[in-house]
């Protein structure tokens, strides 16, 4: 009977608050009821009012209809409160499995402050954020992650109790977008697996590594470092500049190395040595059954590698949207 | 990240702490001294905690604390039970809370306790000042909470301050009406008395001398304000109660109230016209059953009943201040005025103590046996007061054994209760059936004739006489040695003596010769004269009175629905008002504003636009469709992402003015190009 009702309750609500990225805190999405104390104080009303009828005291009535009337404009400071709060994840983070994922979300509040917002899941909170109006704040919002592959964030409370704590005013954020977890990296047991190919000829190469950039528009992910500014001043446009630096000879990190090893452990083998070529500076491809992710080097490609281990085998999780 | 059960700040402590002194304020005087130092005691280590300078106590002493002080409650309480003792459990409570205030749960219960207390003092002070006092210390709890929801906002508490002062703004009008109309029933069951101890004013029982401590104080008893003249000073007796039980030393009541259940609060007596021979009585908290009223008065109001001799009674002790209405009546159209006394009265009014005062009673039979009847008794005593060097004096001799004789032959000084206990025993040692009256005489018109004002001091205490063609008379013999006294009050009659207050430095009524000081006393009783008459004192009867002067027969159920219609009305009105403001108020982010009208700019040129479409991907379409229109679009898309997406906003706060004006900018050529585009397509076909 009870789950019954909560099933239909989660229905009803993911109805009005559809899977977006971003939210706008408006009427239709936001709930308010009062809290815990907002129900005591309501009882101590009721118990003033009784008081103020038996001892036929006009004051303690004005001070009950005084503090009552103050109930109901909390009500709607709360809502208020909320209320026009825009809150955006623009970034679902990546990380390691067993890590905290960091989930960056941007608040920004309409025409009125937003104050002492507070996010939760099911186990974690984030407290007392005040988010100014014409100032967005960007928010963290670290998730445990537990297995490799796509992390979801199923629904983010954003609730204040703002100003008395008496009222609850909450809404939902129902991201799509979903962070990376990486396989957490188990160093092999002996290091002689992998193939190596012409390791030694890499000092050499990078020796001259700043010569010879590439340009290409500018696109989302990229460095403000990495913006040629100077440019963007004479023509408006966005260039990146993509230094081909580090360039060594390749070395092959591949899936089919370790003979006999449990899936898991094999990407976690490879999320090893991804990270520990990377840290060395010798350039490396990855190489899975069906995809091979050509030597490069630098944080951008390590990135790439790590992504594909994290997805290997993973299905797609764009389908979540409809549900 | 985790943060559960967070400690209390200090900027919502302090003002937890301060809200916590006011609302002990009204209460200062009924406190027992031990419980207002152990509240001082922990309030200041709770603070000097938050400060870090203590620690707070562990557990076993916390025990230890709270075990040692609700025992001494307990002594103290001693089995009583009225509001005063569960006030003072309350300050108790809140007092031993301080010790266990360490996260935001223990900050809402003493934000609860505190709440009613600040209830529970209205009924003990009603004056506007302390009104105001308690309501300021309501307010201070209201923003000690804002402080604690939003502990990390910058200039919280201005902005609390800010923010409840529109709150009470807004709903202010509400809260009138529903003060006004909100109906005054009557009450559901009957209460604990407020207070059960300290009855103040005068008592039931008469030992010579008792009287003459009122005499010191300058509290007031009650005010009076008349529908027609306010009858002259010598004419304002104010009768109370009689005692007729002698045993030589202390008058009392015979028939003593035995133990009656205080039933429930009287209502009040209405706020109707007075008529010219009608006069309304507002008394102070005495505790006491009884109330005052002038000679030959019958009741009005419903609130006080007539009792045996005259004397009116409330069905429960005034434990707040209580409002009655009276009438005068002619002469004699009273209960007992012209009926005959029973045997039984008789004896009652003849009871004299079987030894003592033997010159006394030796005068009376001399008197009796020189003068005729009954009021030429009367009168020769009078004249005896009046003619012998009796005085009048607020500093009496003590006179312990055979008083009279004393106060008669020998120190011939004494108060108004002396010379009434002498002549009631004089009148009865010759056969005369009497009565001491004890109540109040005179007080001080206030304003032009608006009220008269009795005080303490004012007390007083005379002599009734039964005359058989009259009834029972009143015979004061007060008035045949000071007639001061009876004509312009006590202040005149001690004017030599100086004696009129002489311990009571803080009266302002001691200093009479200072014109400034008296103004200013009168007229802060003037103001809550009216506070109490037109806010205290509205209660069911004045609602009634009030609404029987609207059209249409308006009673408790309709001033329900009223309410509950005003309530509703109200929410709805808020309700439309907020979503007016969210439909109608556009986004004040200048960026999104910015996408809606690039938005529908798009949309106008035909370009659907799919919720799930990024600026990017907006652009890339516009440009496959205007190529003229390709780049400031792309640009502005980037723009935006830069926005959104880009590097921390704080970090780029100084660059978003202009930021924001190259937005609009390319906005613009944007659209331009757009329209040229537009133009160039349509000119072939």
């Amino acid at each position: 009977m009870v789950k019954a009702l909560r099933r239909r309750w989660s229905r009803w609500v993911h109805k009005r608050i559809p899977r977006s990225d971003t939210q706008r805190c408006v009427q239709r999405n936001i709930f308010i009821l009062p809290t815990g104390a907002g129900v005591v104080f309501a009882f101590l009303l009721v118990i003033m009012l009784l008081t103020a009828i038996n001892y036929q005291n006009s004051l303690i009535y004005l001070m009950t209809f005084l503090l009552g009337a103050v109930f109901v404009a909390a009500m709607h400071q709360t809502h208020r409160n909320l209320s026009g709060l825009e809150l955006a994840l623009i970034k679902a983070g990546e990380g390691f499995a067993g890590d905290d994922i960091p989930f960056t979300f941007r608040a920004a509040a309409s025409d009125e402050n937003a104050a002492a917002i507070q996010l939760s899941t099911t186990d974690r909170h984030l407290e007392h954020q005040n988010v100014l109006a014409g100032e967005p704040l960007d928010l963290v919002f670290l998730v445990k992650s537990t297995a490799r592959g796509y992390l979801g964030m199923d629904q983010l409370r954003i609730e204040t109790r703002f100003p008395f704590g008496l009222l609850s005013a909450w809404s939902w954020l129902r991201p799509v977008a979903n962070g990376v977890v990486y396989p957490r990296p188990i160093s092999p047991p002996d290091k002689g697996m992998s193939s190596t190919e012409g390791d030694d000829e890499s000092e050499e190469r990078s020796a001259d590594g700043h010569d010879h950039a590439e340009l290409r528009p500018w696109r989302t992910g990229d460095l403000s470092q990495r913006v040629l500014w100077k440019r963007y001043a004479r023509s408006g446009d966005m260039i990146i500049a993509h230094w081909e630096g580090e360039q060594g000879s390749p070395q092959w990190l591949d899936y089919g190395a370790f003979p006999g090893v449990d899936q898991e452990l094999r990407l976690s083998y490879l999320s090893a040595q991804v990270l520990e070529r990377e840290k060395s500076g010798h350039p490396f491809g990855l190489r899975l059954p069906g995809q091979v992710i050509d030597p490069d080097g630098g944080a951008a490609h390590k990135v790439r590698c790590l992504r594909a281990l994290a997805l290997f085998g993973v299905p797609n999780p764009l389908n979540r949207v409809a549900a | 990240m985790k943060v559960k059960g967070h400690s209390v700040p200090t900027r919502a402590l302090i003002w937890l702490i301060i809200s916590f002194g006011i609302l002990i304020l009204p209460q200062f005087d009924r406190l027992p001294l031990w419980l207002t130092a152990v509240c001082v005691t922990l309030g200041g280590w709770r603070w000097l905690a938050q400060l870090g300078h203590l620690r707070l106590p562990g557990r076993l002493l916390r025990t230890a604390i709270m075990l040692a002080t609700v025992a001494l409650y307990v002594i103290t309480v001693n089995g009583r039970f009225s509001v005063d003792t569960a006030a003072s459990f309350f300050v108790l409570a809140a007092g031993l809370k301080w010790l266990e205030t360490r996260a935001s749960r223990d900050f809402y219960v003493l934000f609860f306790i505190l709440t009613y207390l600040a209830a529970v003092n209205f009924l003990f002070q009603q004056g506007i000042g302390w009104t105001v006092v308690n309501l300021i210390g309501v307010v201070c709890l209201l923003i000690g909470l804002q402080v604690l929801n939003a502990p990390t906002l910058a200039g919280a508490i201005r902005a609390s301050w800010k923010r409840l002062g529109m709150m009470t703004l807004k709903t202010l009008p509400i809260v009138v009406l529903l003060f006004v109309f909100f109906p005054r029933m009557a009450p559901l069951w009957s209460v604990p008395l407020v207070s059960d101890r300290g009855t103040t004013g005068i008592s039931d029982t008469m030992t010579p001398g008792s009287i003459s401590d009122l005499a010191q104080s300058s509290e007031r008893a009650f005010r009076a304000a008349f529908g027609g003249a306010i009858p002259v000073h010598r004419d304002r007796y104010w009768r109370g109660l009689i005692l007729d039980r002698f045993d030589g030393e202390t008058w009392d009541q015979r028939d003593d109230a035995a133990f009656i259940r205080p039933g429930r609060v009287a209502l009040d007596g209405g706020i109707g016209e007075l008529e010219s021979n009608q006069y309304d009585v507002l008394m102070d908290a005495t505790n006491q059953y009884w109330a005052f009223a002038l000679e030959n008065s019958v009741a009005v109001s419903d609130n006080v009943r007539v009792g045996p001799g005259d004397l009116f009674r409330f069905k429960r002790p005034a434990d707040t201040s209580v409002r009655y209405r009276m009438a005068v009546e002619p002469a004699g159209a009273n209960l007992e005025g012209s009926t005959s006394l029973t045997d039984l009265d008789r004896r009652r009014y003849l009871q004299l103590p079987p030894t003592g005062n033997p010159r006394a009673r030796a005068l009376a039979e001399k008197m009796r046996q020189k003068t005729h009847g009954a009021r030429e008794l009367a009168q020769s005593i009078l004249e005896r007061f009046r003619f012998d060097e009796y005085f009048y004096t607020l500093r009496p001799p003590v006179m312990p054994e055979n008083g009279i004789d004393n106060l008669l032959f020998d120190e011939k000084r004494g108060f108004c209760a002396h010379y009434a206990s002498a002549a009631a025993f004089l009148l009865r040692a010759a056969g005369v059936p009497a009565r001491v009256v004890v109540g109040y005489q005179g007080g001080e018109v206030v304003g032009k004739s608006e009220y008269v004002l009795v005080r303490q001091y004012d007390a007083h205490a005379w002599v009734e006489v039964w005359l058989s063609d009259a009834g029972w008379t009143r015979m004061d013999p007060t008035a045949a040695i000071s007639p001061d006294r009876i004509e312009s009050g006590l202040r005149d009659a001690m004017a030599e003596e100086g004696s009129f207050l002489a311990n009571n430095w803080t009266s302002p009524q001691r200093y009479g010769d200072l014109a400034v000081v008296q103004w200013a006393s009168l007229y802060l009783d003037r103001i809550n004269y009216q506070w109490q008459r037109w806010v205290v004192g509205y209660q069911g009867q004045s609602q009634m009175d009030l609404m029987s002067r609207l059209p249409g027969g308006v009673g408790l159920r309709e001033l329900g629905y009223f309410s509950a219609g005003l309530v509703g009305a109200a929410l709805l009105i808020a309700g439309l008002f907020s979503l007016w403001q969210q439909h109608s108020g556009r986004s004040r982010d200048p960026y999104s504003r910015l996408i809606q009208r690039w938005h529908r700019l798009l949309e106008r040129k035909g370009l659907g636009i799919e919720p799930g479409d990024t600026p990017e991907q907006l652009a890339r379409r516009v440009g496959d469709e205007y190529p003229a229109a390709q780049k400031p679009a792309a640009a502005f898309a980037r723009g935006l992402n830069n926005h959104y997406y880009g590097v921390s906003h704080k970090a780029l706060r100084h660059a978003r003015k202009q930021d924001l004006a190259r937005m609009r900018r390319l906005l613009a050529v944007f659209r331009t190009a757009l329209h040229q585009t537009d133009k160039r397509h349509q000119k072939p076909r």
